[in-house]
């Protein structure tokens, strides 16, 4: 960033490539994004978006930053920056995002946006901190009491981190609600190469009236009617909210329908990975074919059950003990193989021993073009849409 | 402009039980705001969970009712956002000092530009009478029927930790003193905390032996005397308002230079 600020020269030029750590990237995309507040608190391994918009702050006085007490404050806080008027998130891992789940409902309850981005750790509890782990799904979605609808995004690359940041606002823009941004300890911690200028995504505009705009609107966390009297025990009128919260939610995820579908098409078994673990398992192309969620919540059942249907086995690769392995059978309606990476263990050999397990490793050796992740950055999907791409990448 | 044009008396009455102590702390509130030419366009209410949070509901002002105990980071969030708002909070004691305890604890330490109301009736009202973070040792509560075994939080001394800092005590009763406290740290450039001795009639009054909201105002009135001018502490009891330094541009502090003892 200070590259285009000390010399907006440079922005001019077609190629600005350099090395950008995931972290990093992700706090690029929300400044792209218009973010304008930030409020947290250090926990590996998140604390590089923290440190930098800090250093971003220092310089760009328009660019409000607050380090908490702690992740309650922080969440709260960007709540608070979000209903002021200014575009506004945090970044956390596994126990930060568990002690920021109350102010998540309440931002679903309120209709607040804002981005939380939480890069996976091994959990449960404190647990492995510097470890990379997949096991927030189910906290992403159903983390806060009660029912609402959450939309959750999760990028394999780097340059994913940056795209996927401003998605992930414009998302919040479009549904009022605080959209989850999921990362890992790994990607968090990648460092590659990148054109962040290069990718363009348009970004959604603040609607909503800021606070003190003239109006005596009351933003409340209890069941209220539209004068601001209690609607604590009317299940109408909490219906009447909730159903029409959830219609609008939904019709605004439907224009973030995100997912990567490539590899080895003809293959008659399917990986599902996503994050970190797809860019693992890339090794594994030549054998199966890919689907890879990018939109993580609300689940893709449309996309996936187009494709499903074409491969007589699905595998998913996840590092977490089958969160997301029971959602896809919820999803279908039929059994898949599991291959869950557990302890921080995202490697090519924690997957083919997870295969080898339930008799699906490849019978020709995949080790011949196993490449370390971090060096797989120079074959990295192209940007996804809510078209299917990929397959390219087939050797 | 008048004082009831601060308030939403459309919906009135207000949930808040016959003889509560809240109501008399909403109408000098308001009208202070409007001595103040507070108004919806400038001055942001924020209030927490307990039945004072309910007052950002019947005032004519953009209100954040927030969830319990977290008034504090929004309202805060909230200045640095928009320093040009007045960004009052309006609280309980239970929801400040206790869930709230560790945000009371550092938005102090930081010090920002905003005015916190405690209805300290040193009981938790809405859920029916459970000892609260300021309930005086042996009161009989519904959560402690053998008395409070612990001593009330020092409100006043956490507060005064930071030295810039505004803490005024008064009491419902004492409508003089309360609005004077209120219009002061509306003033202050910096953290303002007013702790309101409140009455709480039906679920701590009635238990401890008080007959009616009256009485408890009787009590105040000959329990509680002005304080000292000038005061750098009051005593229990005491009316007044400490002030701090009003708070200079900020520093760089090395370590260990006393800075906040």
């Amino acid at each position: 960033m200070s590259t285009a600020t000390t010399q907006p020269e440079r922005e001019t030029k077609p190629m600005t490539k350099r090395l950008v750590q995931g972290n990093e990237a992700v706090l690029l995309g929300a400044i792209r994004a218009g973010a304008s507040f930030f409020a947290g608190y250090p926990i590996s391994p998140s604390s590089e978006i923290l440190a930098q918009a800090s250093v971003y702050a220092a310089s760009h006085p328009e660019f409000r930053f607050i380090q908490e007490e702690d992740e309650i404050a922080s969440a709260n806080a960007i709540l608070g920056g979000s209903l002021a008027g200014a575009k506004s998130f945090t970044a956390t891992s596994g126990p930060g995002f568990s002690l920021m789940q109350e102010a998540i409902g309440y931002g679903h309850k309120v209709g607040i946006p804002c981005v939380i981005v939480n890069v996976m750790r091994v959990g449960p509890a404190t647990g492995m901190p510097t470890m990379p782990g997949q096991g927030d799904l189910n906290q992403a979605r159903y983390g806060s009491t009660g029912d609402y609808t959450s939309m959750v995004f999760y990028p394999s690359t780097v340059a994913e981190c940056y795209e996927y940041a401003i998605q992930a606002f414009n998302a919040a823009e479009e549904s009022r609600t605080p959209v989850i941004l999921l990362s890992d300890a790994f990607l968090g911690h990648l460092n590659e190469v990148a054109d962040l200028d290069a990718i363009k995504v348009k970004v959604v505009p603040r609607t909503m009236e800021p606070l003190a705009s003239g109006g005596t609107r009351l933003f409340s966390g209890v069941a209220t009617y539209a004068d601001g009297e209690p609607a604590t025990a009317d299940a109408d009128e909490y219906i009447r909210q909730y159903e029409e919260a959830k219609k609008h939610r939904l019709e605004v995820a439907e224009r973030y329908a995100f997912y990567e579908y490539g590899w080895n098409k003809e293959s008659d078994t399917l990986v599902i990975a996503f994050g970190i673990t797809r860019r693992v398992a890339q090794p594994l192309a030549p054998h199966f074919a890919l689907f890879r969620p990018i939109r993580i919540w609300p689940t893709l059942d449309k996309e996936l059950g187009a494709i499903a249907g074409r491969y007589k086995k699905i595998i998913v690769i996840e590092g977490s003990d089958g969160q997301y392995a029971n959602v896809v059978e919820r999803m279908l309606f039929r059994r898949v193989e599991r291959v869950p990476l557990l302890g921080g263990r995202m490697s090519l050999e924690a997957i083919r021993e997870g295969l080898d397990r339930i008799g699906l490793l490849p019978s020709e050796p995949t080790a011949s073009g196993a490449e370390s992740p971090a060096s797989v950055g120079a074959e990295s999907p192209a940007p996804a849409g809510s078209r299917a791409v990929g397959g390219s990448s087939v050797p | 402009m008048a004082v009831k044009d601060k308030l939403k008396t459309h919906l009135f009455p207000t949930i808040w039980c016959p003889g509560c102590g809240i109501g008399l702390i909403m109408q000098q509130l308001a009208s202070v705001m409007d001595d103040l030419g507070l108004d919806k366009t400038n001055t942001v209410l924020v209030t927490g969970i307990g039945c004072t949070g309910r007052m950002g509901a019947y005032m004519n002002f953009e209100s954040v009712y927030t969830l319990h105990g977290r008034t504090l980071p929004v309202a805060e969030a909230i200045k640095m956002v928009r320093p040009e708002l007045n960004v009052i909070v309006v609280s309980g004691d239970g929801d400040l000092a206790s869930i709230g305890g560790n945000h009371l604890l550092h938005s102090i330490r930081r010090n920002p530009n905003i005015t916190v109301l405690c209805n300290n009736n040193e009981i938790y009202g809405l859920t029916g009478g459970q000892t609260g973070p300021t309930t005086p040792m042996g009161t009989n509560t519904i959560s402690s029927p053998a008395g409070a075994a612990y001593t009330p939080l020092n409100l006043q001394g956490v507060v005064n930790t930071n030295p810039n800092a505004f803490y005024a005590r008064t009491t419902v009763y004492h409508q003089g003193p309360m609005r004077k406290a209120i219009k002061e740290a509306i003033g202050w450039p910096g953290f303002s905390f007013i702790d309101i001795a409140s009455q709480c009639i039906e679920n701590n009054g009635r238990r401890i032996g008080f007959g009616s909201a009256y009485e408890m105002l009787e009590h105040y009135k000959t329990e509680y005397k002005p304080g000292p001018r000038d005061a750098t502490r009051l005593e229990p009891h005491q009316l007044g308002i400490v002030k701090g330094e009003p708070a200079t541009a900020a520093g760089a502090a090395p370590s260990g230079d006393g800075h906040g003892e």
